[in-house]
């Protein structure tokens, strides 16, 4: 009997063993904590560790002890007497004091670190504003007079100082292997720091649930050498291709007026926040970018790795007529009087002003759109145009396809969409 | 079975009660058991639903880019499998233990305030059918089950989603501030003579102590809710933010609330597990004082940790110091409750039935939940698991590891003292194995999910993320616990027919309830226990059991109290029946015929629940103010008239 017992919740404990270690045998882990790219990664990364190290002991010490318990105590040849005792003052004073002392080695490490990490950032740091919409992310560089949406470039080595708002809901900014969450709050404005130590390109996510696409609200980011940076700047600063009439347009002369640096004078501004006896470990970054080579200066494409191109597929009912192909001289004609340019920007482009969805000056140059769900090209910018609802839930951009049904009427063939998407893909 | 000492029998066997029947019965009903069961069948009813909530959850999560629900349902669905599992599963599940226990282990006869206790469960019966009501008009709550502003005002949230759940969320309030009320009135006044705070059962001081907790959180909430309900209504600025409201002012008071909320769910399984792990140990609790001091300890700091569900929103470096430091202390008397649990167990002589798994599965489990907690009660290292899948493990391992593993062990355990019959110990320990193998299967890659980037709350993640295995893994996990339950669900209705007869005493147990017939008779005890123990059944049946616990004074022993017109004696010596009969003993005397004044049934409770429901239901209607004046009049009409009949029949 008593063996039979033993045989019998033995097999099922074992299953549960196997289970447990199963869940750890993930290799593939291209968005872990662990990975830490930043100097706030490797803070963090250490204190982290600990927690583990120390959590890890504590759960196999009260663990081993429950078995040892269980299978020393079971109930043996019916009826032995359980021994009888109610308390022990030195055990119960033991076993409050031992966790106590544990949690100060915790509690130590902890307290410096958020002193460390809550810091003011260094008066030469990046400063990037970060503003939160339902459901993309608006990136500023107010020292580079640069609006961008859903994809941050970032130099090594340079202390990235992130200003935080949100123009509706919360929302919170999150790039694992580069910094912990900072919550992007209504009537706030919140900061987090950290200064990346080598190049490449991250995922980041919406951690906070802010509505029906909480899920879609992704973002890319790039970090990549000081000096493909300041290509990447220059580039973004100018007017949008194909806009640029020779005399100034009055979108940019708005620019001038409001004071933002005009082009020139950015080689100067990187030249003053070059970090001098800041910390931060000295540029590792082994250049990807072929500045010389392309125009749009941006992160090759052809080295994304596999999970920053999103996967994301398109609505099975969305389709989009094979013979129309755009003509982007056609499609910038349309877009000037579309109803686009109530809600979105294109530097030098006159009538187009819109503040309520992404900025799309160089959004030819982006890797993804959508909040970072679907990768850029043109079959995804016509799907995108002619039914954004349901390419991405919730979407507050509303359809363009003529025979879409939605909560408006579509307005464009697919033909003048493609022109549309045309023109947008040439904006590199 | 256990039980060593075989005594004669006593008029307690032919006490056995035969519950009136009938629809009329359950409606009018103020007894505290028969309010326990509705308690109980009403949770047990919505933790199906919100079973089948979480399988859809999993489903869409298995693969990357689900499409098995759309986003707009997912959001639905995890709100709800929220607010279901907390308001509707785990504290009424709580609140039936209270109600069936709390009069039964301090040797009362019923609760201090019978009618507010069945106008709790009305109330709460109908806060349920209210909030789950809005899935037939396609407007489930969607916001989450912490609702954050702005999110929840009315120009991000224009539909009746969020009205649904803000008033759906103050009702289930009222009926748990009543309730806490009426079980803190009952504690202090109606405990038997002898039955000083210092010998109560350990379940009854939790209970206790939860009451206190939900007399102070709730008020928070209903203030939080009564705000967003004002702005969403009546156009107040509390959330709005475009008239430059603190967004944050609802996180603090929701928290404020909301960490006290996480002990009251925590506790009673706490104060149930006590109550298992001894009796199948043989042993006296270990460490009883330190047990019900760590108790009180865990729920006075639980109002000082609030703020660390907020770490991530830039509150400074202070108080993150603050509130991290605070954290950290409540692991203490947390840790020393599992250290007096395994002493408890040590040298004693374990017997494990399905109650005891349940029991030692909340503790090997939640000590998982605590180690992690402590994990995130760091800030910087918070800011990488918060609103990940780590925090979704965490909390599993608490809330299901915890929570619901001690509801089961209690479930196990007292089934026999709410129904007559035992239930069956195979299938039993099925449901505990496939419970225990699922439950770590789903929630055990989740720790390594948020680990590795997987943000919580998303109806949808990419593929090649990293994320493909574990969220197989998790997926396969709800399989096996949706099996488990189904064993459960078999097994409770199957031993109600054809399980074996339970006796007053089926497992050997130490305190008061074992006393009686099972089940237990409309007025429990004929005659008003004096306790002398902690374990005052153990001191008749297994004095040995108790040799080294404290015990009264020969002096009070002799306590008289007079008690419904008759005096109280000693404890008589219980009988052992367990498998004499062929089925639960017939009745042979009531209430009446021994001459024990037990109050009148009454419908006013469930009529005053109702029209005050309609209030709610008037403002949900676009504030459709004549439903609402009329029903605040039937509300008052039914109170007058709940307050204008005597309690119970005329003395003779």
């Amino acid at each position: 009997m008593t063996r039979d017992l033993r045989m019998r919740w033995l097999t099922p404990a074992l299953a549960l063993l196997l289970v447990l270690s199963l869940s750890a045998c993930t290799s593939f882990t291209p968005n872990s904590i662990f990975g830490a790219h930043s100097q706030f990664g490797h803070i963090v990364d250490s204190l982290t560790r600990k927690l583990v190290v120390l959590g890890a002991i504590v759960f196999v010490l009260v663990e081993t002890l429950i078995v040892f318990i269980l299978v020393k105590f079971r109930e043996r040849d019916g009826n032995r007497e359980a021994k009888q005792f109610h308390g022990n003052a030195t055990l119960e004073i033991g076993w409050t004091l031992v966790p106590a002392i544990i949690l100060a080695f915790i509690a130590v490490p902890t307290i410096k670190t958020i002193f460390e990490t809550e810091a003011k950032a260094p008066p030469s740091a990046l400063q990037v504003e970060v503003i939160g919409h339902q459901w993309w992310w608006e990136f500023r560089y107010p020292q580079y007079g640069i609006t961008t949406a859903n994809e941050l470039y970032l130099p090594v080595g340079r202390t990235a100082n992130f200003a935080l708002t949100t123009k509706d809901v919360l929302h919170s900014f999150w790039i694992p292997q580069l910094d912990g969450k900072r919550d992007l709050i209504s009537n706030h404005t919140n900061y987090i720091w950290f200064t990346p130590d080598s190049a490449f390109a991250w995922n980041g996510f919406c951690a906070e649930y802010c509505g029906t696409s909480h899920a879609n609200m992704r973002f890319k980011v790039f970090t990549v050498a000081p000096a493909e940076f300041d290509a990447w700047a220059a580039h973004q600063k100018t007017n949008a291709v194909g806009s640029a009439p020779p005399a100034p347009a009055p979108g940019a002369a708005t620019d001038s007026a409001k004071g933002t640096p005009p082009v020139t004078k950015i080689a100067t501004a990187v030249g003053t926040t070059t970090p001098a006896g800041e910390v931060a470990p000295p540029p590792v970054a082994t250049p990807v970018m072929n500045v010389s080579d392309t125009v749009s200066a941006t992160f090759p494409r052809n080295k994304l790795p596999e999970w920053v191109i999103p996967k994301t597929p398109t609505p099975a009912a969305l389709t989009f007529d094979a013979s129309a192909t755009g003509d982007a001289t056609r499609g910038m004609t349309l877009f000037r009087t579309a109803p686009c340019i109530a809600c979105h920007a294109i530097r030098g482009v006159p009538t187009a002003q819109g503040i309520v969805g992404p900025n799309l000056t160089h959004v030819g140059g982006r890797t993804t759109i959508a909040g970072g769900i679907y990768p850029n090209d043109l079959h995804h910018l016509e799907l995108w145009i002619k039914n954004a609802p349901a390419m991405k839930p919730g979407s507050l951009m509303p359809l363009f396809g003529k025979a879409e049904k939605g909560a408006t009427p579509g307005v464009y063939t697919d033909q003048q969409i493609a022109d549309l998407a045309a023109y947008l893909s040439s904006l590199k | 079975m256990a039980t060593t000492v075989s005594l004669p029998p006593t008029p307690y066997t032919a006490t056995t009660h035969k519950y009136e029947s009938g629809l009329w019965s359950w409606l009018s009903t103020t007894d505290h058991k028969r309010v326990g069961q509705l308690y109980l069948y009403t949770s047990l009813f919505w933790f199906l639903v919100g079973g089948l909530e979480a399988g859809m959850i999993r489903t869409q999560l298995y693969g990357p880019n689900g499409h098995f629900v759309s986003a707009t349902t997912y959001n639905e669905l995890f709100t709800m499998h929220g607010t279901t599992m907390i308001f509707l599963v785990i504290m009424p599940l709580s609140a039936a233990f209270f109600n069936f226990l709390i009069p039964l282990q301090i040797g009362a006869r019923d609760v201090a305030f019978p009618r507010l206790n069945a106008f709790s469960y009305w109330v709460f019966l109908f806060g349920g059918l209210f909030i789950n009501a809005s899935w037939f008009f396609h407007a489930a709550p969607n916001a989450g089950w912490f609702g954050y502003a702005p999110l929840t005002t009315r120009p991000y949230s224009p539909g009746l989603n969020i009205d649904f759940w803000v008033i759906g969320l103050q009702i289930l309030g009222i009926s748990s501030l009543a309730a806490g009320f009426n079980f803190i009135t009952t504690i202090i006044n109606m405990r038997a003579p002898g039955m000083h705070f210092m010998r109560m059962p350990v379940f009854t001081w939790m209970a206790f102590i939860t009451q206190f907790l939900i007399v102070l959180a709730f008020p928070i909430i209903t203030v939080a809710l009564t705000f967003l309900m004002l702005d969403r209504f009546f156009g107040t600025n509390f959330y709005e933010v475009s008239a430059g409201a603190d967004p944050l002012l609802w996180q603090h008071l929701f928290w404020l609330f909301g960490h006290p909320e996480v002990y009251i769910l925590i506790l009673p399984a706490f104060g149930l597990v006590s109550e298992v792990i001894p009796v199948f140990s043989r042993k006296p609790l270990f460490g009883y004082p330190v047990m019900i001091y760590s108790g009180i300890l865990i729920a006075f700091l639980g109002f000082g940790v609030w703020a660390h569900h907020m770490f991530a929103v830039g509150m400074g470096p202070i108080a993150d110091s603050f509130f991290s430091i605070t954290t950290m202390l409540i692991a203490i008397p947390t840790g020393v409750k599992i250290f007096n649990w395994l002493g408890t167990m040590w040298g004693g002589s374990l017997r494990f039935t399905t109650a005891m798994k349940f029991a030692i599965g909340l503790v090997a489990l939640f000590t998982i939940g605590g180690i992690s907690g402590v994990m995130h009660a760091s800030p910087p290292s918070d800011l990488q698991q918060t609103d990940s899948y780590f925090i979704v493990a965490h909390f599993h391992y608490v809330l299901f590891g915890g929570s619901m593993m001690g509801l089961f062990a209690g479930l196990y355990f007292f089934y026999p003292k709410i129904t007559g019959r035992l239930m069956g110990e195979k299938a039993g320990s099925w449901h505990f194995w496939l419970t225990a193998i699922g439950m770590n299967l789903t929630f055990f890659p989740m720790h390594f999910l948020g680990l590795h980037g997987m943000p919580r709350r998303i109806s949808t993640y990419d593929a090649g993320q990293g994320w493909e295995q574990d969220n197989h893994l998790a997926s396969y996990g709800a399989i096996l616990i949706v099996i488990g339950t189904c064993f459960f669900v078999y097994n409770w209705f199957r031993s109600m027919k054809t399980g074996k007869v339970a006796g007053n005493d089926p497992w050997g147990g130490a305190t008061l309830e074992w006393m009686i017939p099972s089940p237990p008779p409309d007025y429990n005890f004929a005659t008003i226990p004096n306790v002398t123990s902690r374990y005052p059944l153990w001191d008749r049946k297994s004095p040995r059991l108790t040799a080294e616990v404290p015990h009264g004074s020969a002096a009070e022993t002799k306590i008289d109290v007079e008690v419904a017109g008759q005096k109280t004696g000693t404890l008589p010596a219980p009988s052992d029946t367990t498998g004499n009969a062929a089925s639960p003993q017939p009745v042979t005397s009531s209430a009446k015929q021994l001459g024990i004044v037990m109050p009148t049934p009454t419908i006013r409770p469930l009529l005053a629940a109702l029209s005050l429901g309609s209030v709610f239901i008037g403002l949900i209607m676009h504030k459709n103010l004549p439903i609402m004046f009329l029903a605040a009049i039937c509300f008052m009409l039914s109170l007058y008239s709940w307050l204008l009949t005597p309690l119970e029949p005329e003395h003779h």
